[in-house]
């Protein structure tokens, strides 16, 4: 036993005046008396004890006195030398995320509960930091290192080298423990304790999903990167098979042949639903270790089911009223009347005026379509006769790889056309002068054209429907999108057939945790004091 | 907790006031009660009142000048007592309790007890024939004195015995060891009564007549009303600290009346008297203080 404030001892001097004070007051006279039966019997007649110093009473006075002074000098037994802290690493990587069965726990949650056993055996002392490698980087530190708390799911791959980190971390005082599959990793951490996990063994990943999504038009293309990992004892060759399901018209599925390590790219044509949902595209190889990431979802937003309206001048061609027609069939919407109570979702005009500006002259957010449209009764406009030559954009959505080199306009008009996006124009000098624009509004997005249907040869190219149809599609706000999702598992974390090998350590004993006293002399002070009551 | 008592000093017992008082005091009329004991018939030359004539002796201060004889003085021209043989003789004793307790009260209570013992022997060696002083414990247990003139040296012999711790039984073996015991006049506190009631009826069946005396002391009735006192017994040592309040001093007192009842009852049991003196004044001793000695001696 050790005293951390020693110098509180020396209140055990007051020990003598203690049994001074607790003395009786001597009488100060003397009586003489050959009566001394008389005076005894008088007082136990009165039930009355001479005032006398009771050597156990100043024994529990004592006893309390030195507890006191004991418990102040704070006493406590020494801590047994070891270290005092504990650092975990957590290998949180992708491939923790292994299963050696179906229904087995994963890596990860194996070695939580590793964690979790050692954890309650842990003394109170030991001070535990947790650190999760892999992923997301997170740190946690005391109660909330010894509950785990908010781990996560393993994911990303493992940027951190658990070797290096073990080396920087141990000391004499700190305990490193590694908890890791190895897979990724060139070496195990030479210094610690080493947790193990076997993760070893097949896996197939879906490496890359592209998805070239074409909404609001139905048509979706999906090009999917597989590779696969055999373990040691497979051959090269591995049979695979990609399904892709959910919310397309038709549920595909490919048998695969894939060599082990070898990217392979499969192309899928699909169809969506008009309600959309999850699609799924989905990898599946006999023996997979690691089944997160063979699986692809995504959530399909419904199609639009535009209503299209159409304005045309009473002597125009019907080119509008075909172009409606064909665009409602193909996207799954309807041609209605421009005066029908319902919404009209895009309005395609050919010619004329249309009330698409406000009071301060600005254009309405309002998905259209124009051909020679003035957009305003106030609107000046001004014949522009066959304007040539003509040039289109090459790299806007709405043109890109269409071929507008035979496109003719007999008349167009100047000073209809809004601020915008040109995408067409009269090629002047240096000068443009644009013949159609996009304005973009957000959410939605109108194109106007400064000629008429009828007086151009548009409507007879062989790029119109898609123009068209891009247009349709850009007058959602953004032109079809190509998706690429991103890896899910990292290059390292795939290959599962060859970690790192090392075999597993365990943890030394910690130092025994430094003992207070202080609270048992207060105990026994108090018991002292309270028996000392007792004592007459 | 026992520990040695210091006693306190007594004063002067037989101051040159009391000397004077008592050829006085001895001149009083009236017999002292004494024992008859025929196996003491007198032999030798003793003090006698009556009986035959065995011899002569010189006279001395104090004899009975009834006994002189006048034929002699005629003859030789010097005074001769005449020396009678008596059939019975006459004798006293005074057994004088010498034991710590005895020092209790102020003035403590031997200082009356031994002028209580020069009183009594007094009457003795003046009435009757012979005085034996009984004093347990003492080097000189038991002396004898025989007439008045041997009252200088009784005094002297009263004042040197010295304080001990004996117990009453051993004076009951002295005093019947004494060759004439007679009354015999026990002085002493006679607390507690345990300890004297067996050797006041061991007296009795030897055919001893005893008197007791209780020289008191103004500790016996006036109990201290109040204070924090260290009440000491000096016979053995022990100790008592005491807070006197007024329910303790009452309750004192009915112990002490309770110690008077249970004395009283010893000594009728024993048949015996039991005398009760105060000796008022001690330091102006007064002849009427010193009377109902006298008539207590003659009852």
């Amino acid at each position: 036993m050790t005293f951390a404030s020693p110098q509180f001892l020396w209140a055990l001097l007051v020990l003598p005046l203690l049994w001074w004070l607790s003395q009786p007051p001597k009488p100060r006279s003397t009586v003489l008396t050959a009566h001394m039966q008389q005076w005894q019997l008088a007082m136990r007649a009165l039930k009355r004890r001479p005032p006398r110093g009771s050597w156990l009473r100043f024994v529990l006075l004592a006893l309390a006195t030195i507890a006191a002074t004991l418990a102040a000098a704070r006493p406590f037994v020494p801590a047994t030398p070891g270290p005092q802290r504990l650092v975990v690493l957590l290998d949180a990587s992708a491939s923790m995320a292994a299963r050696v069965e179906p229904d087995a726990p994963s890596a990860f949650e194996r070695a939580k509960r590793t964690l979790r056993d050692r954890f309650d055996e842990l003394p109170e002392h030991v001070d535990v930091t947790m650190l999760r490698c892999g992923g997301a980087l997170r740190r946690r530190h005391g109660r909330a290192a010894r509950s785990m708390q908010d781990l996560g799911e393993p994911g990303g791959g493992l940027d951190v080298d658990l070797e290096a980190l073990a080396k920087r971390t141990a000391s004499e005082d700190c305990v490193v423990w590694t908890l890791t599959d190895g897979q990724g990793q060139e070496r195990l951490p030479s210094v610690g304790a080493l947790t193990r996990l076997d993760t070893s063994g097949a896996n197939a990943v879906l490496e890359a999903v592209r998805v070239v999504d074409a909404w609001p038009l139905p048509n979706l293309r999906i090009e999917v990167d597989v590779v696969a990992y055999p373990d040691r004892a497979s051959g090269d060759r591995i049979r695979a098979e990609l399904a892709v399901r959910g919310a397309v018209r038709q549920e595909q599925s490919f048998r695969l042949s894939l060599q082990s390590g070898v990217r392979a790219t499969r192309t899928v044509d699909l169809v969506r639903t008009k309600q959309g949902g999850e699609l799924v595209v989905e990898l599946s190889m006999p023996g997979d270790r690691l089944p997160d990431d063979h699986r692809y979802r995504c959530t399909l937003p419904p199609l639009p089911a535009p209503r299209i309206a159409t304005l045309v001048e009473s002597d125009a061609q019907p080119f509008a009223q075909v172009a409606a027609e064909s665009l409602a069939e193909e996207v799954g919407g309807e041609v209605v009347a421009p005066d029908s109570s319902e919404p009209v979702g895009m309005l395609l005009v050919d010619g004329g005026v249309v009330p698409l500006l406000d009071e301060r002259g600005e254009l309405l957010g309002r998905r259209a379509l124009t051909f020679g449209t003035r957009l305003g009764a106030s609107v000046a406009s001004e014949v522009w006769p066959a304007p040539a030559p003509l040039q289109w954009s090459r790299r806007s959505p709405l043109t890109v790889g269409l071929d507008l080199s035979e496109l003719r306009v007999d008349r167009a008009w100047r000073g209809i056309l809004p601020e915008g996006e040109p995408f067409l124009w009269l090629e002047d000098g240096a000068e443009r002068a644009p013949l159609a624009v996009v304005v973009d509004h957000g959410e939605t997005a109108s194109m106007h054209f400064a000629f008429r249907l009828e007086d151009s040869n548009l409507p007879l190219l062989p790029a119109f429907p898609q123009l068209l149809r891009r247009a349709f599609v850009r007058s959602y706000g953004a032109a079809a999108i190509r998706r690429e999702v991103p890896p899910r598992a990292p290059e390292g974390e795939r290959d599962l057939s060859s970690p790192a090998a090392g075999e597993g350590r365990g943890l030394p004993e910690f130092a025994g945790p430094e003992r207070s006293l202080a609270v048992w002399f207060v105990l026994a002070g108090l018991l002292a004091m309270a028996l000392r009551a007792f004592v007459r | 907790m026992a520990r040695s008592v210091t006693l306190p000093t007594i004063p002067e017992p037989f101051p040159a006031d009391f000397r004077s008082l008592l050829p006085a005091l001895l001149a009083t009329r009236g017999n002292i009660d004494a024992g008859r004991i025929e196996r003491l018939r007198a032999r030798r030359s003793v003090l006698s009142q009556s009986g035959t004539f065995v011899g002569h002796r010189r006279y001395e201060r104090g004899d009975d000048l009834r006994h002189l004889d006048w034929s002699a003085y005629a003859r030789t021209g010097e005074l001769f007592t005449k020396q009678l043989q008596e059939d019975d003789r006459r004798a006293v004793t005074v057994v004088l309790d010498l034991s710590p307790s005895m020092f209790a009260g102020s003035p403590p209570r031997r200082l009356a007890a031994l002028r209580l013992a020069a009183v009594l022997a007094g009457l003795a060696l003046a009435r009757v024939d012979g005085v034996s002083v009984v004093a347990p414990g003492a080097a000189n247990a038991t002396a004898r004195f025989t007439g008045t003139a041997q009252l200088p040296q009784l005094l002297d012999h009263l004042q040197q015995l010295p304080v001990v711790d004996a117990a009453p039984s051993s004076a009951v073996a002295l005093a019947l060891q004494a060759e004439s015991v007679g009354r015999v006049h026990w002085i002493s506190d006679f607390a507690p009564t345990q300890e004297f009631s067996r050797p006041l009826l061991s007296l009795r069946r030897r055919g001893a007549r005893v008197a007791g005396w209780i020289p008191t002391v103004p500790e016996d009735e006036a109990v201290p009303v109040g204070g924090y006192l260290r009440v000491v017994d000096p016979e053995s040592a022990r100790e008592l600290s005491v807070p006197v309040d007024r329910a303790l001093h009452d309750e004192l007192r009915r112990q002490l009346a309770l110690l008077d009842r249970q004395q009283r009852r010893m000594f009728a049991e024993a048949g015996s008297p039991l005398w009760r003196w105060d000796q008022g004044d001690f330091e102006h001793p007064r002849l009427a203080d010193y009377l109902p000695i006298v008539a207590a001696c003659t009852r």
